[in-house]
C-alpha cells in the first residue's frame, strides 16, 4: 500500500537536513572534536583512547620565534613537565604542511624535544593539517585543554603578553600555569577563553 | 640583501640601549621592512599640535598588522620618548587589509603603511632649540613565516618662533590620512541573525553606491567576532546587512561593537568607522546555561528526568490523536485488518517493526538535536518545519500517499505475490516506515503535557535528551503496539469487506487537507514562487503516479518509457521545487500582514516597554506550522468576548511569531521551560512575573487570566 519509494524521498529529506549539524570549531563545556593520528612515538593516536584523562594540546613549530620563546626560556618544558606530574597527557601538535616552515619528520621532532628539554607525551604528525583545521589552530603556541570526558576545557594562547620577547613572560600572566594549578585543587578553569599569539600555522593550504 | 641594510637594525638589537653617541637616525631598516620617522611639519612651535608617525615599506609578499591582527600575528607598536610637556597620542590605524592564509585570516597591510599620532608640542618648548623626538618600533612581519623586528628612530625638529613658517613636513603624511576610515555617515546595528551568527546592518542615504563593491568589516577587537568567517554582504536601496559569525569571545548584550567597515577591494578600500550595540542572542551557549533575565517570568519549571519522561509518554500517546497523525495510523490499521486473520506472531512482529520505526525517528530526532545543540544553535521542538524545504519535501510525500489512497496508483501488490518469505519482510518494511512517517507528520503537533517535557529535555545533557525522546516515541507508538499484540482488541476490529476500499479512499482527504496546509506554511515562509514552484510539483507528481499506473500492464517498452516519463517528472518536481525553495526561503517577506488588528507584532524591545508603562500584556507565541496555537487562536484568541476583554482592560496583545527560525523568541521559550510553541505568557500591569497559560485555551481562561483570576 504505501511504498517504499515514496519513503526514499523521506530519507532524501533527512539528507538535505544533515548538513546543519555539521560544524567546525570546537567549544567549550562541548565535546572535543576526535581525531586520530600519527604520533612521533610510532603507531597511531587516538584522543578517544585518552578518555579517562586530562588531556593538553599543543601546537608548535619549532623555527616560529614565538614558540621558540617559550621553549629556549624554559616556559614550555616546565609547563610540560609539571602537566605530567599530574597525570596530563601533553601532546605537540604539528600542523605545518610538507615543506613549510615547522614541519619535521618523527625522528626529527624526538631529537628536537631532546635538545630543548622537553618532554611531552607524545608528538602528533598532522602535515594534511586536517586536526589542526578540526580545532580551528590559528597560531603557534596555541593550547586545548579536554577533560577526562573529552569536554574542552580551555582553548587559546599561552599567557597575556603577546610578544616574541623572552623577557615579557616573567610578567605575563602563564594561562596553563593558572589552569594546571585550578586542576590540581580540582577548580574549574577560571579563564576559559583566551587570545591566541604566535605565528600563523603554516598549513599545507 | 646587504648587510648594510641590517646594521641599524643589528646595532638596535645588540647593542640594547643605543649609546649617546650613536643616536638612532630617522630611518632603519631589515631584510623584509624600511622604517622611518616622519612628521607633519619640518618644524615646529611651542604649543603646536602636528603628526607623527612611522612609516613601513614592506617587501612584496609580506604583511604587518593592524590594531587588531586577526587570527595570528601582532599589532605594530610605537613608544614614543618626548621631553617633558610634549605627548603623543594614540594612533589613527588605516583602513586594514585581509590576508588570507589557508583557514587563517589575518587584518594587516601590504607595501607600505604610516601609523600616525598626534603630538602636542610642549607650550614652553624654548624657541631656537630643538624638539627630540624617539621611538621604539616593535612589529611582527609575516609572510609565510614571521619575523619579530624592532627598530629605535630619532627625529629633531627645530623650535621656531610663533609666527615663523615651519616648512612642509614629509608627504607621507598626506597620503597616510588619505587611507584612515572615515566616520561612518550610515546608522549601524547589530541583529541576531540564525545560529551564531549577527548581520551588521548599515542604513541610511546613498547605501546603493555600495553595490557591486567588495565590503568587509574589521572588528577592532579579537573575540567578538570569528575572523576566518566568510562575511556575506546584500545590499538594499536603504540597507546593507553583512553577516558575520560571533567569535570565540562574544559580546554581552549591551556592549558595543567597534569596528571599520571597508568598501571597495583590499588595499584600496575606502574605510567607516562604525560602531554598533551587540543585540541579545545565544550564541555558541547551551541552552543549560542561558540565564533567565530578570522581570521574565517563572522560574525553569524544575521536573525529573523520571517525570520529564512519563509527561513524553503522556504526550505520545496524546499525539495519535493528533489530525496529522491520525490519518496515517487509520491507514496502518487498515493494513493491520488484513493482518489479524493470519497468524498473531505475524501482527505482533508488525507492531514492533511499528514502534521500531518510530523510535528510530524519534532517536535521529535527538540525535540530529543534540548535534546542533552540540553546535550552540538555539532550536526547539518543531524546528524542522522552520525548513521550507523540508515543508516542502513533507507536502510531496503526503500529497503521494493521497493519491495512493485515492487509487490513482498502487505500489508493491505485485511484488507480494511473488512469494510469502519475501513479501512477509516487505511487509514488515512498510510497517517501520508507517513508523516514520507517523513520527514525522507528529513533530508539528505540540500536545498537552509535551511542551514542558520536550523543553526540559533540550535543556538535559545528551542521554537525558535521547531518553525523552525515545519516550515521547513509545508514547506514539503505544497504542499500534498494543493492538497488535492484544488479540482481544483485534477481534473488535471490524470485519474487513469492501467499506476497507470506501475508508482508504476517504483517509485520502486529510492528507490532501494537510498538504494544502502545508502549502499555505511554505507561502508563509517562502513566498508565492514557492507556493507555484510547490503546486506545479504536485501536478508533477500526480502525472509519475498516473503515468506508473496506467503504463503497468502495458508492454515492456511502453512501460520503460512511461517509467522513465514518471521519473523524469518527479525529478523536476523534486529539483525545481529544492531550487525555487532554496532561493526564496531566506529571502520571503513576511510581515505580519493586516489580516487582524487585534494584535501587534512581538518584539522583546516592545513588550519592556510596554510593561514598564504599566501596561498589561498578553504574548502569543505561534508558527503557522503548529496545529494546536492555530485552533488556540480561532477557539480562544479570536472569540470576540475574549477581544473585548482586551479592550476593556487596555491589554495589548502581541503575537510572536516562530514559524521561521528565531533566536531571540526561542531564548524566550527556554526561559519558561519549553523549547516549542505554544507559549501564552499574560503579564498584569506592573507584575514582576508573568502568568504562563496552558497549552490549550478557552475563551473562559484567557478572559480569567486577564481579570486576575487565579489559574
Amino acid at each position: 500500500m504505501l511504498s517504499q519509494r515514496l519513503f526514499g524521498v523521506f530519507a532524501l529529506s533527512f539528507t538535505l537536513l544533515a548538513p546543519l549539524a555539521v560544524r567546525a570549531e570546537p567549544v567549550v563545556g562541548q565535546p572535543a572534536p576526535a581525531f586520530t593520528a600519527t604520533a612521533a612515538e610510532g603507531g597511531a593516536l587516538s584522543l578517544a583512547d585518552l578518555r579517562g584523562k586530562t588531556v593538553i594540546l599543543e601546537w608548535t613549530n619549532h623555527e616560529c620565534p614565538f614558540v621558540q620563546k617559550h621553549y629556549e626560556s624554559g616556559n614550555i618544558p616546565k609547563l610540560q613537565k609539571q602537566a605530567a606530574s599530574q597525570g596530563i597527557v601533553w601532546l605537540q601538535v604539528i600542523s605545518s604542511g610538507t615543506g613549510k616552515q615547522g614541519f619535521v619528520d618523527a625522528a626529527t621532532a624526538k631529537k628536537l624535544n631532546q635538545e630543548r628539554g622537553a618532554t611531552p607525551a607524545n608528538t602528533i604528525l598532522d602535515a594534511n593539517g586536517s586536526i589542526g583545521k578540526l580545532y580551528g589552530a590559528t597560531n603557534t603556541p596555541q593550547l586545548f585543554i579536554i577533560d577526562p570526558k573529552g569536554l574542552l576545557l580551555y582553548k587559546g594562547g599561552i599567557d597575556s603578553i603577546a610578544s616574541a620577547d623572552k623577557d615579557d613572560i616573567a610578567g605575563a600572566e602563564n594561562y596553563i600555569d593558572s589552569a594546571l594549578k585550578e586542576l590540581a585543587a580540582g577548580k574549574p578553569i577560571s579563564k576559559t577563553v583566551t587570545k591566541p599569539y604566535g605565528c600563523t600555522v603554516k598549513y599545507a593550504s | 640583501m646587504s648587510v648594510t641594510r641590517y646594521l641599524p637594525i643589528l646595532v638596535a638589537i645588540l647593542c640594547g640601549p643605543t649609546p649617546a653617541s650613536a643616536e638612532p637616525s630617522t630611518e632603519a631598516a631589515t631584510e623584509q621592512v624600511k622604517v622611518q620617522l616622519v612628521a607633519s611639519a619640518a618644524a615646529v612651535h611651542p604649543g603646536d599640535q602636528i603628526w607623527i608617525g612611522v612609516h613601513q615599506q614592506i617587501i612584496p609578499h609580506w604583511h604587518t598588522y593592524w590594531l587588531n591582527p586577526g587570527d595570528s600575528g601582532l599589532t605594530t607598536k610605537i613608544q614614543y620618548q618626548l621631553p617633558a610637556g610634549s605627548s603623543v597620542g594614540e594612533i589613527t590605524w588605516p583602513t586594514p587589509s585581509k590576508i588570507v592564509l589557508g583557514p587563517v585570516v589575518n587584518y594587516g597591510y601590504e607595501e607600505a603603511v604610516t601609523l600616525l599620532s598626534p603630538l602636542q608640542v610642549a607650550a614652553d618648548a624654548p624657541v631656537g632649540g630643538e624638539l627630540p623626538i624617539s621611538a621604539k618600533v616593535k612589529w611582527l612581519v609575516c609572510a609565510e613565516i614571521c619575523i619579530p623586528q624592532q627598530a629605535e628612530l630619532a627625529l629633531r625638529l627645530p623650535v621656531v618662533a610663533a609666527g615663523a613658517a615651519v616648512g612642509p613636513g614629509s608627504t607621507l603624511v598626506e597620503l597616510a590620512k588619505a587611507s584612515w576610515p572615515t566616520a561612518s555617515p550610515w546608522h549601524a546595528e547589530v541583529v541576531a541573525a540564525a545560529d551564531d551568527t549577527v548581520k551588521l546592518r548599515l542604513s541610511g542615504a546613498d547605501l546603493a553606491a555600495l553595490r557591486e563593491q567588495p565590503l568587509w568589516f574589521y572588528p577592532e577587537q579579537w573575540g567578538p567576532i570569528a575572523h576566518g568567517f566568510q562575511q556575506q554582504a546584500t545590499v538594499q536601496d536603504d540597507a546593507v546587512e553583512i553577516l558575520l559569525k560571533a567569535g570565540d569571545q562574544p559580546l554581552a548584550a549591551g556592549e558595543t561593537l567597534r569596528g571599520v567597515v571597508a568598501v571597495g577591494a583590499n588595499g584600496k578600500a575606502s574605510g567607516y568607522q562604525v560602531s554598533a550595540v551587540w543585540p541579545a542572542i545565544t550564541t555558541a551557549k547551551p541552552l543549560a546555561e542561558a540565564e533567565a533575565q530578570p522581570g521574565l517570568i517563572q522560574p525553569r519549571s524544575e521536573l525529573t528526568l523520571a517525570w520529564a519522561a512519563l509527561l513524553a509518554l503522556a504526550g505520545g500517546l496524546i499525539l495519535n490523536l493528533m489530525p496529522c497523525v491520525f490519518p496515517v495510523l487509520s491507514l496502518k490499521a487498515l493494513a493491520l485488518f488484513e493482518q489479524a486473520k493470519h497468524q498473531p506472531g505475524q501482527t505482533r512482529r508488525h507492531g514492533w517493526a511499528y514502534a521500531a520505526g518510530v523510535l528510530a525517528s524519534f532517536a535521529g530526532l535527538a540525535g540530529l538535536m543534540i548535534a546542533l545543540k552540540a553546535g550552540g544553535a538555539v532550536i526547539g521542538w518543531g524546528f524542522q518545519f522552520q525548513s521550507p524545504l523540508f515543508v516542502l519535501i513533507v507536502a510531496y510525500l503526503l500529497f503521494a500517499v493521497g493519491l495512493s489512497l485515492s487509487g490513482v496508483f498502487t505500489f508493491g501488490s505485485r511484488i507480494a505475490g511473488i512469494g510469502s518469505g519475501l513479501a512477509a519482510r516487505g511487509g514488515y518494511q512498510g510497517s517501520f516506515f508507517t513508523g516514520v512517517l507517523a513520527a514525522v507528520v507528529a513533530t508539528p503537533c505540540t500536545a498537552p503535557f509535551m511542551g514542558a517535557a520536550i523543553g526540559f529535555a533540550v535543556t538535559q545533557p545528551a542521554v537525558a535528551m535521547l531518553a525523552v525522546f525515545l519516550s515521547l516515541g513509545a508514547g506514539l507508538a503505544l497504542p499500534y503496539w498494543l493492538l497488535c499484540h492484544w488479540p482481544a482488541w483485534q477481534r473488535r476490529l471490524p470485519k474487513p469487506g469492501a467499506w476497507m476500499e470506501t475508508l482508504k479512499q476517504g483517509l485520502a482527504f486529510p492528507m490532501y487537507a494537510t498538504t494544502a496546509w502545508l502549502i499555505w506554511v511554505l507561502a508563509r515562509q517562502a513566498g508565492p514562487d514557492a507556493v507555484a514552484a510547490a503546486l506545479l510539483g504536485l501536478v508533477l507528481i500526480g502525472l509519475a503516479a498516473w503515468l506508473y499506473q496506467i503504463s503497468r500492464p502495458a508492454a515492456d517498452f511502453a512501460r520503460h518509457l512511461a517509467f522513465s516519463v514518471a521519473t523524469l517528472a518527479l525529478t523536476v518536481a523534486l529539483a525545481g521545487g529544492t531550487i525555487v525553495v532554496g532561493a526564496s526561503g531566506s529571502t520571503a517577506t513576511r510581515q505580519a500582514g493586516s489580516e487582524s488588528k487585534a494584535f501587534e507584532v512581538y518584539s522583546a524591545e516592545r513588550l519592556s516597554r510596554l510593561r514598564a508603562e504599566g501596561t498589561p500584556v498578553f504574548v502569543n507565541f505561534t508558527a503557522d506550522w503548529c496545529i494546536t496555537c492555530l485552533v488556540n487562536e480561532k477557539v480562544a484568541l479570536a472569540n470576540r468576548q475574549v477581544l473585548d476583554s482586551f479592550r476593556e482592560r487596555g491589554v495589548v496583545y502581541l503575537k510572536g511569531d516562530w514559524t521561521n527560525r528565531d533566536p531571540a523568541i526561542a531564548e524566550v521559550l527556554a526561559q519558561h521551560g519549553r523549547s516549542g510553541v505554544p507559549l501564552y505568557l499574560y503579564f498584569a500591569p506592573g507584575a514582576q512575573q508573568a502568568a504562563v497559560l496552558p497549552q490549550l485555551l478557552t475563551p473562559d481562561l484567557v478572559i480569567g487570566a486577564v481579570k486576575g483570576a487565579s489559574l
